[in-house]
């Protein structure tokens, strides 16, 4: 997948660029991430949950040396562990939470942003809750740190209107869209069910710190910078499930953005006999801002609004015989560009990577993966060798410009281990999306300890 | 028009079957069968393991409830226990609807029956107390089960079941114990899917339960998957646990 993922984490300054006060959080956060591996021959006793996962990427990209273009390889190395527990604490009382931290050799993914130091350290507590049934089954109270994922999507997300991406910054070599591990949202969340119907509020609050501050915190939390509240209302209809959202946030007085702004979804998804499931969802935000081309030669742009421009998913997973499974989702962009201006967005594109120095913002990279054109498709079919050994192919499809990606995984799951593989490879013209990705190629090997 | 002759077939085999035989008709005698073991708010620890050609493939221990119904279809919740590589998943089987929560993601993900296999166990198999509430009897006769007397039950999914997981099974039902034994069941063009063996009978919340269910493969016997209940009792719990969305706030522990 392509590397423009680095921009929805923030920077975080490697050792040898830190001030002393700083040098001494990271030093903590190095002793931290010690402390946590060894938890996992803790957990083995304790009832901690630990999954640990080293990942291998030998990755290809093409960049530009002395007006020259050139193939840039390295092998960026992850590992993660995350540690986990959900503890009852009385009658319908519970407290759960995962914590996480990662060691990454390349954190922006791309082979020609290397870093100056080996590693970059990060920690997180990606949820930590209290989760109270005031009404059996009936009324839910969870106050903490939580994730809120209401998507069915498997390529695309559109319900997940309230979502940070991937701890790591690292996309799933898998074509998912959702990655194992990710950073919740400090708040209260209540939840109440009754019949076919179930209402849930959660509120997080504006929490922003100093700079100083947050050389220490950031390794434990992310600020929150708006307000959030999210309605959420679930519907069993028949055999089919509906699903509505609103979510109103606001940075509040004094922020940056003190208005009020809001997003709606909708989604579906239901059975048709033994073997297939149909899903669909959208969601449309009031207003959400890009940079559109001003001139493509001269390398300009300038930032617009776009308002309620939706995004909406709709897909099929069938089930076949020996595990076979087949799924296919189309995926609509409504922030995304077609026709003219989609030609001008790769015609700037072409005559920026044709100079060196990169002059002018990376047009293509506000999007993220897959997200500059109007209309995509995704499939994968995914099988059973053995009862240990599931292989996977998918691919992504650019139907404005033909282009793509194509993806082969191969996983092997024992009881606590499981190895995976995965090659990524991105193809199209000089002119297209894919084909203007700096990324060549990708492979992942992957070892998850499970503790 | 077929469902009606179906049902007109079912009815003269049964009036010509059953007539001196028993004092109870034979949907009768299939409900009393399946009540000496149905519990209707089960709680349990169940470990499903598959073999294959005498190798094990797969193992699985799950903690669960189940709410059976005499009018609508039986909902179960799973929590898998083992293997650490599974442990954490939440599963619900609302009737043919069935839903799985991966540890730390927070949207329960739609399956397909058929992408519920634990091995030859499909979700229908892990749910059926009973067979009377979703099969109709289409002829019932007396068998010989390996030197035991049985009664040997046709059914065929009813009206509304049309879309289970099987289409229509035979019974070996004990006559003296009144306990299934073995079963067979097939697919709607009579193809055999499974064979299944109730065995280790013990008694369970004042029933008569099956505490192991051996099921093969109809195409490959080599192929066979074990249902064993290690422990079973009784919790009431509201409806609504039984929901896609409260399984995020299901905190799961283990039966006592």
């Amino acid at each position: 997948m392509k590397t423009r993922v680095s921009r929805s984490r923030p920077s975080e300054p490697t050792a040898s660029r830190q001030a002393p006060a700083a040098r001494i959080a990271y030093i903590a956060s190095r002793l931290a991430l010690g402390a946590l591996l060894a938890l996992v021959p803790a957990s083995l006793a304790s009832g901690l949950e630990t999954e640990a996962a080293l990942d291998v990427f030998p990755t290809a990209a093409l960049g530009q040396v002395g007006g020259m273009s050139a193939q840039t390889e390295t092998t960026r190395l992850l590992a993660q562990v995350a540690t986990s527990h959900e503890q009852s604490l009385g009658d319908g009382l519970s407290l759960s939470g995962t914590f996480w931290a990662d060691a990454d050799s390349l954190p922006s993914g791309s082979p020609l942003e290397t870093p100056t130091d080996k590693l970059r350290i990060s920690s997180r507590l990606l949820e930590l809750g209290l989760e109270w049934e005031a009404l059996p089954g009936q009324l839910i109270v969870e106050l903490g740190k939580k994730i809120i994922h209401p998507s069915s999507g498997f390529f695309k997300t559109p319900l997940n209107v309230l979502s940070r991406g991937s701890a790591s910054g690292l996309i799933p070599s898998t074509g998912a869209a959702v990655s194992g591990w990710e950073e919740g949202w400090v708040g209260a969340d209540l939840t109440y069910l009754t019949g076919n119907v179930t209402i849930a509020n959660f509120f997080s609050p504006r929490m922003e710190w100093s700079d100083t501050a947050d050389q220490e915190l950031k390794y434990v939390s992310l600020q929150q910078n708006e307000f959030n509240d999210l309605l959420r209302l679930g519907l069993k209809i028949g055999s089919a499930d509906l699903r509505l959202l609103a979510l109103a946030s606001s940075g509040g007085p004094g922020s940056e953005d003190p208005d009020l702004h809001l997003c709606l979804g909708a989604g579906a998804d239901t059975n048709i006999g033994d073997s297939l499931t149909l899903r669909a969802e959208c969601s449309v935000a009031d207003s959400q801002d890009r940079l559109d081309v001003v001139d493509e030669k001269l390398l300009t742009s300038a930032q617009e609004s776009v308002d309620w421009a939706p995004r909406a998913l709709a897909g099929f997973t069938w089930t076949g015989p020996n595990e076979l499974s087949v799924m296919a989702e189309y995926y609509y962009n409504g922030l995304g560009m077609i026709g003219s201006d989609y030609d001008r967005l790769i015609d700037y594109s072409v005559n920026r990577s044709s100079l060196p120095g990169a002059p002018g913002p990376d047009l293509l990279d506000q999007f993220g993966g897959f997200e500059a054109a109007r209309h995509y498709c995704f499939a994968r079919v995914s099988g059973q060798l053995e009862t240990d050994l599931a292989p996977a192919i998918f691919g992504v499809l650019n139907l404005q410009d033909f282009s793509g990606m194509t993806g082969v995984n191969l996983a092997y799951t024992r009881d606590a281990w499981a190895l995976a593989g995965s090659i990524v490879d991105y193809w199209g013209g000089k002119d297209t999306e894919a084909g203007l990705s700096q990324l060549l190629w990708s492979i992942d090997l992957q070892l998850s300890l499970f503790f | 028009m077929k469902t009606f002759f179906a049902i007109a077939a079912a009815m003269l085999s049964l009036g010509s079957a059953f007539a001196p035989a028993w004092a109870e008709s034979p949907a009768e005698l299939l409900k009393s069968i399946d009540d000496l073991r149905s519990i209707p708010d089960m709680r349990f620890e169940i470990s499903v393991t598959s073999f294959e050609d005498g190798k094990q493939k797969d193992y699985n221990r799950m903690w669960g409830f189940i709410k059976a119904s005499e009018t609508e279809d039986s909902r179960i919740l799973l929590y898998f226990v083992e293997p650490a590589s599974v442990k954490g998943r939440k599963m619900l089987m609302d009737g043919n609807i069935v839903y799985l929560l991966f540890p730390r993601t927070r949207n329960p993900i739609r399956l397909s029956p058929l992408q519920v296999l634990l091995g030859e166990a499909s979700n229908g198999d892990v749910a059926r107390t009973d067979f009377s509430k979703d099969y109709d009897v289409a002829s019932l006769a007396d068998a010989d089960l390996d030197g035991v007397s049985c009664h040997l039950f046709k059914l065929i999914a009813k009206d509304g079941k049309k879309d289970s997981t099987y289409h229509s099974i035979s019974l070996w039902v004990e006559k003296s114990k009144e306990r299934p034994v073995y079963a067979e069941f097939f697919a709607s063009d009579g193809k055999l899917l499974k064979k299944a063996y109730y065995k280790d009978y013990g008694p369970a919340e004042g029933k008569d339960f099956p505490y192991t269910m051996d099921i093969y493969d109809g195409e490959n016997p080599g192929k066979h998957t074990t249902l064993t209940y290690a422990k079973i009792g009784c919790l009431v719990v509201r409806d609504t646990v039984f929901s896609r969305d409260y399984l995020e706030a299901w905190t799961a522990e283990a039966p006592q």
